[in-house]
């Protein structure tokens, strides 16, 4: 990446960056005082007067105390942006806590935010390799981009009714503004992604930075680049046929069978799950996803030319050094924690934790989640850094200084994290790296290869023998079915708990194939996670079959209740979402061509070994859920399946 | 929705318009049902009314100006015209440039 000498495009980006939060109207106050308990009121009955930095002005120990969480309030005046709207006062223990409240309206947020992460994407240098599309349909495939993401407001009004200020969505006026700062968005977006599009396909890794989710909305703005570009796909009749017109017949059920209303509070999945499920909501998550991953293949097919496994490792290890270092700067300094959540444009704020070291009154380690929405999924993307970090050194037996800043970041947030599963698939991988590369290891290996493998096959069936026929595997197998009960409200039963019920008193062919999935289940410590979505789990036969509908949650959280719970828990299982999703039918199909996929490409060791821990993560972490996970596994999957050692050195 | 309703609340069942023009010596009467409401003019002047009736008086006689809303709406023209000149601005940029290509 070179920077330009375009002082004009810095001079914009450090405004974009302060500016905003100057912004004051309080010209009749004569003073600010600190904010304590007792001064509360002040702010109270000043609202949307005084400005962020005159507040931290004003309270400078705001500025790094950890008692202070600032919040953006996306549903305030565009006259308050940047403004304190209000502030909550909490007791916790023998701490007084301030929730601060800043105004930030979301239809700002969009041009704000938006024209940051343009500025910043235009640092990319130009290349120009990828040859012109028709222009006409280039123009239409971004005005039907434009109109799609506007109808994703229209159709979510529930959700951008609580977070856009006095516009009434009611009214087909209100959209034209809403049309015009997509438009705006999406133009000049893609003009920046199409001269620079050979060379942003390495920096993929970078969508864990900048995730590119609007404040106060629910949609990401790397999604427009696949959007326009699976539009650019139907255009071109580049597409699987067979597939797609199953997905088309999928979604005419999917939209027969949206009876209801539920609302799904799209949290920490922001930008990528549907915030309520009725007929016009499910419709546009049926498209956006069709598009998303349309466009997702379409770029990989222009661009896998370019991929450089050597550039891939050096932007994965950059995004993970700034990824740990913005987390733990984030964590302690609660101002820069708010504006780092902002302008990267995060799910969620950065984490509070200060501590990342620090373990619980049991002796377990508190999990440290930094910028990312969740541990496991950030424990993830560094485990994914080392294995990234590892071909890279393989290739070219040797290490250079982003290999040492990847490993070290990712080592270090990889513990932080405590992902421990990730951390085993990676110990298990380099440890077969290292093996294979070890000559002699490898040459007692292939002399007596017969007899290792007999011999680990009748181990293996032994075992699994003896702890078939042990009280252990009862209990294991039967822990999902008692947590599914355990949450289950009064004589409220979910159908699939009524067949769980069932299949468990005829001990018939499922009794046997759930016990498996519950002996799983309770060796990933999932119990009671699964066990809580089997007592929501609520299909009939042809959902169970082919779906809800593409990332729509909104039924399953509203169909039927359970016992309440301590806080609002997600399946914890991407394949679990996704059954939700599209039923068993189609997952299965995913799964049958993934591992195809790998038995076909068993000798791409790079390829088995991406694959594995990704199948092994999805199974027990909700990470496919995860607007920038879903992207960047599809396209390692793709790279890898195509890449390997043999075929860069051919 | 009427302005009348937006700021006076639901018409009550029981409400009749009532001429003031005969008797320009009428004075409203507080309706302790009806919480008080602050209405504004155009130039930002505000008036407090106590019933249905005299709020109905003043929205209809022009008291039907939200200053916060107001401001929120010129603010939204505002930037719509400024999305507006990015928007000529993009386009006529890139036209210019195929052009001079």
């Amino acid at each position: 990446m070179t920077l330009k000498k375009d002082y004009f495009v810095y001079i914009l980006i450090i405004l974009i960056l302060f500016l905003p939060w100057f912004n004051s109207d309080s010209d009749q106050i004569s003073f600010i005082p600190e904010l304590s308990q007792e001064d509360n009121p002040f702010y109270e009955i000043n609202p949307c007067k005084i400005s962020l930095f005159e507040f931290f002005n004003a309270n400078k120990k705001s500025l790094f105390q950890d008692h202070y969480f600032f919040r953006p309030n996306n549903d305030s005046s565009i006259n308050c942006f940047g403004k304190i709207t209000g502030i909550s006062v909490q007791q916790k223990n023998l701490e007084t806590e301030f929730i601060v409240s800043v105004g930030t309206n979301s239809l700002v947020n969009f041009l704000l935010q938006g024209s940051l992460w343009l500025l910043l994407i235009s640092f990319v240098k130009k290349t120009n390799l990828v040859a012109k599309s028709n222009f006409r349909f280039h123009e239409i495939a971004i005005l039907a981009t434009s109109y799609l993401l506007t109808y994703s407001i229209y159709a979510q009004q529930r959700f951008y009714e609580a977070n856009i200020y006095l516009l009434d969505l009611s009214k087909n006026s209100s959209y034209i503004l809403i049309f015009l700062i997509f438009l705006f968005l999406t133009k000049n977006l893609i003009e920046l992604y199409i001269a620079r599009s050979s060379k942003l396909i390495n920096m993929v890794p970078f969508i864990f930075l900048l995730s590119g989710i609007f404040s106060g909305s629910n949609l990401v703005l790397f999604s427009f680049i696949f959007i326009y570009s699976g539009i650019k796909a139907l255009f071109e009749k580049k597409y699987n046929k067979k597939i797609v017109t199953t997905y088309l017949v999928l979604s005419f059920w999917w939209l027969i069978n949206s009876n209801g209303s539920f609302y799904f509070n799209p949290g920490k999945f922001r930008g990528f799950t549907n915030s309520v499920y009725e007929f016009n909501s499910n419709l546009y998550w049926i498209i956006f996803f069709l598009l998303l991953v349309l466009g997702v293949l379409r770029e990989l097919h222009l661009h896998l030319e370019y991929f450089n496994l050597q550039e891939f490792s050096k932007y994965f290890s950059i995004s993970s050094a700034v990824i740990l270092i913005t987390g733990l700067i984030g964590s302690n300094f609660p101002s820069l924690n708010f504006l780092a959540t902002y302008y990267f444009g995060l799910q969620r704020n950065v984490v509070e934790l200060t501590n990342p070291f620090i373990f619980d009154e049991f002796g377990v380690k508190i999990s440290w989640r930094g910028m990312s929405p969740s541990s496991e999924t950030i424990g993830e993307f560094f485990g994914l850094c080392l294995l990234i970090n590892l071909f890279s050194i393989l290739q070219k037996s040797n290490l250079d200084k982003y290999n040492y800043i990847g490993i070290l970041s990712s080592g270090i947030g990889l513990y932080f994290s405590d992902n421990r599963t990730s951390i085993l698939i990676v110990f298990v991988i380099v440890l077969f790296f290292f093996v294979r590369a070890n000559n002699q290891v490898m040459d007692i290996v292939k002399k007596h290869s017969k007899k290792i493998k007999i011999s680990f096959s009748i181990s293996a069936i032994i075992m699994l023998y003896i702890f078939l026929q042990t009280d252990t595997y009862t209990f294991y197998s039967e822990s999902l079915l008692g947590n599914s009960q355990l949450y289950q409200y009064d004589s409220i039963f979910s159908s699939y708990l009524n067949l769980l019920n069932f299949s468990f008193e005829e001990e018939n062919f499922l009794f046997y194939v759930f016990g498996f999935f519950s002996v799983l289940g309770y060796l990933l410590n999932r119990a009671e996670m699964w066990g809580i979505f089997f007592a929501r789990y609520n299909p009939t036969a042809m959902e169970l079959v082919v779906g809800s509908g593409p990332l729509t949650l909104g039924q399953l959280y509203g169909e039927i209740k359970i016992e309440d719970l301590s806080s609002f828990l997600l399946p914890h299982s991407s394949l679990l979402s996704y059954i939700v999703y599209f039923g068993l039918l189609p997952t299965i199909y995913g799964l049958y061509i993934l591992f195809s996929a790998m038995k076909k490409n068993k000798s791409n060791t790079m390829f088995l070994s991406v694959s594995i821990y990704m199948i092994l993560n999805i199974i027990k972490n909700d990470s496919l859920n995860y607007f920038p996970v879903f992207v960047l596994y599809v396209y390692l999957l793709i790279i890898f399946n195509k890449f390997s050692f043999a075929t860069e050195k051919s | 929705m009427s302005k009348v309703v937006e700021l006076c609340g639901e018409i009550p069942s029981n409400f009749e318009k009532v001429d003031f023009s005969s008797n320009p010596n009428f004075v409203f009467e507080n309706d302790p049902v009806f919480t008080a409401k602050q209405l504004f003019d155009e130039e930002g002047n505000t008036v407090f009314v106590n019933s249905f009736v005299e709020c109905e008086h003043y929205v209809t006689g022009g008291w039907e100006f939200l200053p916060l809303k107001n401001n929120e709406v010129q603010m939204l023209d505002m930037m719509l015209y400024v999305v507006i000149a990015l928007l000529v601005f993009t386009y006529s940029k890139n036209f210019v440039k195929r052009y001079i290509k």
